[in-house]
């Protein structure tokens, strides 16, 4: 057990979403059974007024998150100079068995929630208001995921020792590592690096296609491979060490904080194709413009890890 | 063109103070037609203009402006509805007290975010139309009720709304100022907007510019 | 970004001003409190960690009945042979429990020939002639000494009391100040001899010894075979100590934030009480403003710009406030409750420590919060029936 500030404080948060999200859930599931836009009871004009609220506690939760993933990979850092090992919040992280899941459902939540918000600015512009059921129950499953997340968080900050000794990025992110992740690790360079180009160009080449189903998979595709090929390859150019594969360790100062940079573009990139792509697919009036932002920030994204290995090269004359 | 399609309004719906206020009420009003709604207190005469408004939605039957079913908007398009095609004027003239009179002229622009140097255009004509240009910058509670009147009025039509609701406009002034303000309809009439007018101020019956008068009594209208 | 909806919102903090006034009064003496503790804390951890930089990379100490006791100044010869070992100073300290004015004093033991443990020492006994010293009894005392002895009228002089009751007097030579007043100020030098005498020590015994490593990378391993080679030693490395401060202080900071959580918790139901007990006045003026066309997403809008505002009014007063409180007027109170140890320490100035982390951490523990408490009321409001207005 281990209280820092930091770690109230995301607590704190964590407990008050957990009450708004189970008020948004109730209302959610009542949605879901009695919605009914041609209904003129009192029952519905209330259900109305309470779906402006969920949205509203959606919204709150939302724009929170973002800046507390930040939040929470900072106090992981944080922490790592009590951990005897641990040297980046990747030691800290994995010092948890279900710290790796942790973070995946933290990601997948912010999707989640980012694709309501898009749904929900939609559906707001239709009359009919046409894809509230729909909000809802993704909601109800948004609810169940954050729910989770939630308690993987706690457990994870209160199952936190001090005096275990932990491997860091290091170790964790090698080839010796034993973990089953360290498999990636059996992925030759020149593949990754082959593919993570290949499928950038598709994207740029589906983008301008403008066909919503290629784009939406092809984002999701991008949006591993690019994780795959910044751990594997990328990385290794960013800390000039080819032994040093840590996706967390970027994110200090050391490295000018160009990680906060690189994910920020990929997930806007990523976000905006597939959530895009998705409610296109739902109604045909969608502005086309997500494929613009998605691509620009893809790009953004692919530019700035490209310059690594070849400011590099152009230094030094040779590839790591 | 507004239709109201056998409209019925009950308030607090199977409680023990449940109150109909409308009864199955069929009217047509034409666009650019004066109407005024005539009737006792409690005769639902400003239900009626709130369900127009689409300000409340309607037990039983739709509502219906300009082929557009009002009674069925969700929020959002309600208010839009409203802001774009109804001026309100009340009877208590419903102003803002603490704000300016250029403030509460605004208001229904607020949510458009509107242009600055076009909105104070708009504002210093209405103002110089109703007379009340000096004070602009002056708070609701130190104008005369004869001021306070026309602020309103100009606040309804800031947004130059094709449909006039005035709920008992003339309830607290005196005659000098009721006639001023029925000078004022009539040349709203004459802009061909639609006016509704609830009152049993007998001022307005005998009117030559009024379209028609409708009578309503316990939620039903009478004759037509 | 609609400034007619934010000039509004503004407008409407003014015309309730007393209610805006007290929310933001409350708000502005959470954000205060708070901050003043996490920068008492910060500073303090800093002031620690300038201490900690300073400290020895091995410390080893005997234990005796799980006890620490002295150890014998012969284990050194032994330590010196550990490769990697640079070298290996005994150290004679101890606390002098100063009964009259309930305060602790630090007694180091300096020698002329010893290369000093701590560089701090290093400057202050540069210029002192150790013979001299010895020969005069007499000592080097920090600042904070210095003033304790004055207050109780001790004049350049100080009457030392024995463990057999008899009475050592000691004249002081000089006085001095060092950068980080926490590990300094309480500190009393004097010539080992005399340390030795004062306490009733053994001349064959130390209180610890201390090494120095050549490879900082080394001192796990080396603090590893110190511990096969006297098993009965409490080998402590500079590491070490840094773990256990660093948690002292995020877990005395955490108790105190527990106390914060049941003042936000108060804030957050007065917060909503606030929001909740709408006058007929202003459920009037939400029913004009949705009468002439405003959604209730404008009227949600205009509540959070409010709520927006008070906050960063009351974040920024709040932080100014507790900076002012903390580093010029030395948290009067809040400090003393926040060390513990005040009494028996003779004070010391915080130095200044601040960092946009903590102001990161201030902010989600705060407004988040101050929001949480308007979600639900604000929507009751603008979800209201606007057709009240017609009445
Ligand atoms: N919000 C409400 N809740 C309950 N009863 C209401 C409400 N509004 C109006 N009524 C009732 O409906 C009837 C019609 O009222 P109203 O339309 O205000 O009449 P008028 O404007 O002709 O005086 C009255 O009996 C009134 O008490
Ligand atoms: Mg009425």
């Amino acid at each position: 057990m281990f209280l820092t500030p930091e770690i109230i404080a995301i607590y704190i948060l964590d407990i008050i979403f957990l009450v708004f999200a189970s008020f948004a859930f109730i209302i959610s599931i009542m949605i879901v059974k009695k919605w009914d836009i041609n209904s003129t009871s009192e029952l519905q004009y209330s259900l109305e007024k309470r779906a402006i609220l969920v949205a509203t506690i959606i919204k709150y939760i939302f724009i929170l998150k973002l800046p507390l993933f930040i939040f929470f990979v900072f106090t992981a850092d944080k922490i790592s100079g009590v951990i005897t090992g641990a040297m980046c919040a990747a030691g800290v992280v994995n010092s948890i068995s279900f710290g790796l899941w942790l973070f995946v459902f933290k990601i997948l939540n912010l999707f989640i929630f980012g694709f309501w918000i898009a749904l929900h600015v939609k559906d707001m512009q239709d009359e009919k208001l046409s894809f509230t059921k729909l909000k809802f129950s993704i909601f109800i499953v948004a609810f169940v995921l954050l729910v989770v997340e939630i308690f993987y968080e706690i457990s994870f900050f209160s199952s936190l020792d001090v005096d275990k000794i932990v491997s860091c990025c290091g170790t964790l992110f090698s080839v010796a590592s034993s973990s089953s992740f360290s498999l990636i690790f059996n992925i030759p360079n020149n593949v990754i690096i082959t593919t993570f180009y290949l499928i950038f160009a598709l994207l740029v080449f589906f983008s301008f296609l403008k066909k919503e189903l290629p784009f939406l998979v092809i984002n999701v595709i991008f949006f591993i491979v690019s994780l795959l090929s910044l751990i594997l390859f990328f990385g290794t150019y960013i800390y000039e060490l080819p032994t040093h594969h840590c996706p967390y360790c970027f994110l200090q100062r050391e490295y000018y904080y160009v990680g906060y940079l690189l994910y920020i573009t990929l997930f806007i990139g990523t976000f905006s194709g597939i959530s895009g792509s998705i409610l296109r697919m739902l109604r045909a009036d969608y502005k086309k413009i997500f494929y613009k932002t998605s691509l620009i920030f893809n790009s953004l994204y692919v530019a700035i890890v490209t310059a690594y290995p070849i400011i590099f090269y152009i230094k030094n004359g040779v590839w790591l | 063109m507004i239709e109201c399609k056998n409209i019925t309004k009950v308030f607090n719906q199977n409680k023990r103070n449940e109150q109909t206020a409308l009864k199955n009420i069929n009217l047509e009003i034409k666009s650019g037609e004066l109407v005024v709604l005539k009737g006792a207190s409690g005769s639902g005469k400003s239900t009626l203009l709130s369900l127009i408004a689409a300000l409340s939605k309607p037990t039983i039957g739709e509502m219906v402006v300009d082929d557009k079913r009002v009674s069925k908007m969700p929020d959002n398009f309600t208010a839009m509805f409203r802001r774009q095609n109804i001026g309100f004027i009340f009877q208590k003239y419903n102003l803002i007290s603490t704000l300016s009179s250029y403030e509460n002229i605004i208001l229904p622009t607020i949510p458009s975010n509107p242009d600055e140097i076009e909105l104070d255009k708009r504002v210093d004509e209405l103002l110089k139309m109703f007379d009340i240009t000096s004070k602009k910058e002056s708070h609701i509670k130190n104008l005369s009720g004869g001021e306070q009147q026309r602020v309103a009025i100009a606040r309804a039509l800031i947004n130059n709304p094709k449909i006039i609701i005035a709920d008992e406009p003339t309830a607290n002034l005196d005659e000098k100022l009721s006639l001023e303000f029925i000078d004022i309809i009539k040349e709203l009439k004459q802009q061909k907007r639609t006016i509704i007018i609830a009152t049993h101020d007998p001022l307005f019956f005998n009117l030559d510019f009024v379209d028609r008068v409708i009578e309503m009594k316990d939620g039903q209208i009478l004759c037509s | 970004m609609n400034h007619f909806l934010i000039g509004f919102a503004i407008s409407s903090l003014f015309r309730r001003g007393a209610k805006s006034f007290f929310t933001i009064f409350i708000f502005t003496s959470l954000i205060f409190l708070l901050s003043s503790i996490l920068f008492i804390s910060n500073s303090i951890k800093e002031e620690l960690f300038i201490t900690l930089k300073s400290l020895p990379q091995i410390t080893v100490q005997k234990l005796q009945a799980g006890r620490h006791t002295n150890i014998e100044i012969s284990k050194i010869d032994k330590l010196l042979k550990l490769n990697g070992v640079q070298s290996a100073i005994p150290r004679i300290w101890g606390y002098y429990y100063f009964e009259k004015a309930g305060v602790n004093f630090s007694i180091v033991g300096i020698d002329s020939f010893d290369k000093q443990y701590k560089k701090s020492f290093e400057a202050i006994v540069k210029d002192v002639d150790f013979d001299e010293l010895y020969k005069n009894n007499s000592m080097i005392v920090g600042e904070g000494v210095d003033k304790v002895l004055r207050e109780n009228y001790y004049q350049g002089v100080f009457n030392f009391i024995k463990p057999d009751g008899e009475l050592k007097k000691i004249k002081i030579a000089s006085t001095f100040k060092s950068a980080t007043a926490l590990e300094s100020n309480d500190i009393i030098l004097m010539p080992k001899d005399l340390v030795l005498e004062i306490f009733g020590m053994n001349k064959n015994e130390v209180t610890d010894i201390v090494l120095e490593i050549a490879n900082p990378e080394e001192i796990p391993t080396i603090a590893k075979k110190i511990k096969n080679l006297f098993p009965d030693s409490k080998v402590i490395t500079n590491s070490d100590l840094r773990v256990s401060y660093q948690n002292i202080f995020d877990y005395k900071s955490g108790m105190f934030l527990a106390l914060f959580i049941i003042s936000a918790f108060t804030f957050f139901m007065i917060v909503y009480d606030k929001a909740s007990g709408l006058s007929s006045e202003e459920k009037r003026e939400i029913g004009i403003l949705k009468a002439l066309g405003w959604k209730i997403d404008d009227v949600l809008k205009a509540k959070f710009y409010e709520a927006f505002v008070v906050s960063f009014i009351s974040f920024l007063v709040g932080v100014m406030l507790a900076l002012f409180f903390v580093y010029t007027l030395q948290a009067p109170l809040l400090k003393d409750i926040f060390i513990g140890y005040s009494r028996l320490k003779p004070v010391f100035d915080l130095p200044f420590a601040f960092d946009f982390q903590t102001l990161f951490l201030l902010f989600f523990l705060t407004i988040p919060i101050y929001i949480a408490a308007i979600i639900i009321p604000s929507w009751r409001v603008a979800s209201m029936n606007a057709d009240e207005v017609m009445r």
